[in-house]
């Protein structure tokens, strides 16, 4: 496992932000391990989980640092948007108020990351409909007018989830495609691997883990 | 999951943290939220100084604060400095002291994971379970359960 090539081409990293209690540690846990963590006590600081998935033929690893919504974390937490190709952020359908915070999140995305970040933006527990205090239309509209990707999704159900997490990285993949990212730019949160063996013992990354889905 | 403890600190963010914190230090009382800021750099910092002095800050505020959520932050960056500087069987007991408190802590538990494996990986597990290091582990444990318990 610890040695030969790697059995991916690229690495993104992501990051999960918003509010405490969306249900970002939960959003991962469903993408990462296909379950569902009930009770899932608050992050502490940051979490990170990792998947390889396939793209247009590529297989690509996704390195996401999921981030503590809590205030007294924040401060620190905006270090780990630096060089973030994707950004997931999330805000609970069923609470209006993580709704109404999502423009500070914005900003801070917008500012500590780089203008091709693909800001992708989730209403989580669409399950839960009868509680519903933000509307589809609503948050369609927000994302419309920000340019950034939407969709609802349940970390419960798991509907939708992969839809987020894959479209974010195809969206991303399609930005170096056509080059509009530079991958050499120091930030671009994209690393491209080559598949010759001799990288292979590259230490720069935690490479020794593929295949592993923690 | 180790690239939460490969990741380290960046210099500018250690030194914006750290002038918040001596500025606070001057006027003669540092916030706790400050102080954790810090102490959160420190223990990420590749110089194993910071990492120490990161520890400190992080026992000082344990001691000092009755919020128990609080509480299980501060273990779980002690666990992460000691981690760092190797001291594998402290680390061990505040990872410990979050499971006892809250079992289903899913980050203390892959942490434990990664202490336990490098430990594995050093040869040093089978020293710990022999020596008496555990016995006071061990009772560490207990006593810090029992404290975070009440509180």
């Amino acid at each position: 496992m610890a040695a030969g090539p790697y059995n991916y081409s690229y690495i993104f990293k992501y990051i999960i932000i918003g509010d405490m209690g969306v249900g970002k540690s939960c959003l991962l846990h469903q993408f990462t391990e296909k379950k569902f963590m009930a009770d899932c006590p608050h992050t502490i600081g940051v979490e990170f989980g990792t998947r390889i998935i396939e793209v247009s033929g590529q297989k690509i690893k996704l390195q996401i640092w999921d981030t503590a919504g809590q205030e007294r974390f924040r401060a620190v937490t905006r270090s780990y948007y630096r060089g973030a190709a994707g950004a997931l952020m999330v805000y609970d359908i069923t609470r209006r108020s993580t709704y109404n915070h999502l423009s500070s999140w914005l900003t801070d995305a917008r500012n500590l990351t780089n203008p091709n970040t693909v800001i992708f933006l989730i209403g989580n527990k669409s399950d839960l409909e009868a509680q519903r205090d933000v509307t589809y239309e609503e948050a369609k509209q927000f994302a419309d007018e920000n340019g950034l990707m939407f969709l609802e999704c349940s970390a419960k159900t798991g509907e939708n989830v992969e839809e987020a997490f894959l479209d974010t990285a195809r969206k991303i993949y399609q930005n170096i495609q056509d080059g509009s990212l530079d991958l050499n730019a120091a930030e671009s949160g994209v690393q491209h691997k080559p598949s010759a063996p001799r990288n292979a013992i590259n230490t720069d990354q935690p490479a020794n883990k593929e295949g592993c889905a923690c | 999951m180790e690239a939460m403890l490969d990741e380290t600190v960046s210099t500018e963010d250690l030194k914006k943290f750290e002038q918040r914190y001596n500025e606070q230090m001057t006027r003669g009382s540092v916030s706790p939220k400050t102080q954790f800021e810090y102490a959160w750099c420190l223990v990420r910092s590749k110089y194993s100084k910071d990492n120490q002095k990161g520890i400190i800050l992080l026992e000082d505020l344990f001691h000092k604060t009755h919020d128990e959520t609080a509480k299980r932050d501060y273990l779980y960056y002690l666990a992460v400095g000691n981690t760092r500087l190797k001291e594998y069987d402290k680390a061990l007991k505040y990872v410990n002291g979050i499971l006892q408190v809250q079992p289903g802590n899913h980050q203390a538990a892959e942490l434990k994971k990664i202490i336990k494996k490098k430990m594995e990986k050093e040869g040093l597990l089978g020293m710990a379970i022999v020596g008496g290091a555990a016995a006071v582990a061990l009772g560490s444990i207990i006593g810090l359960g029992v404290a975070l318990a009440k509180k």
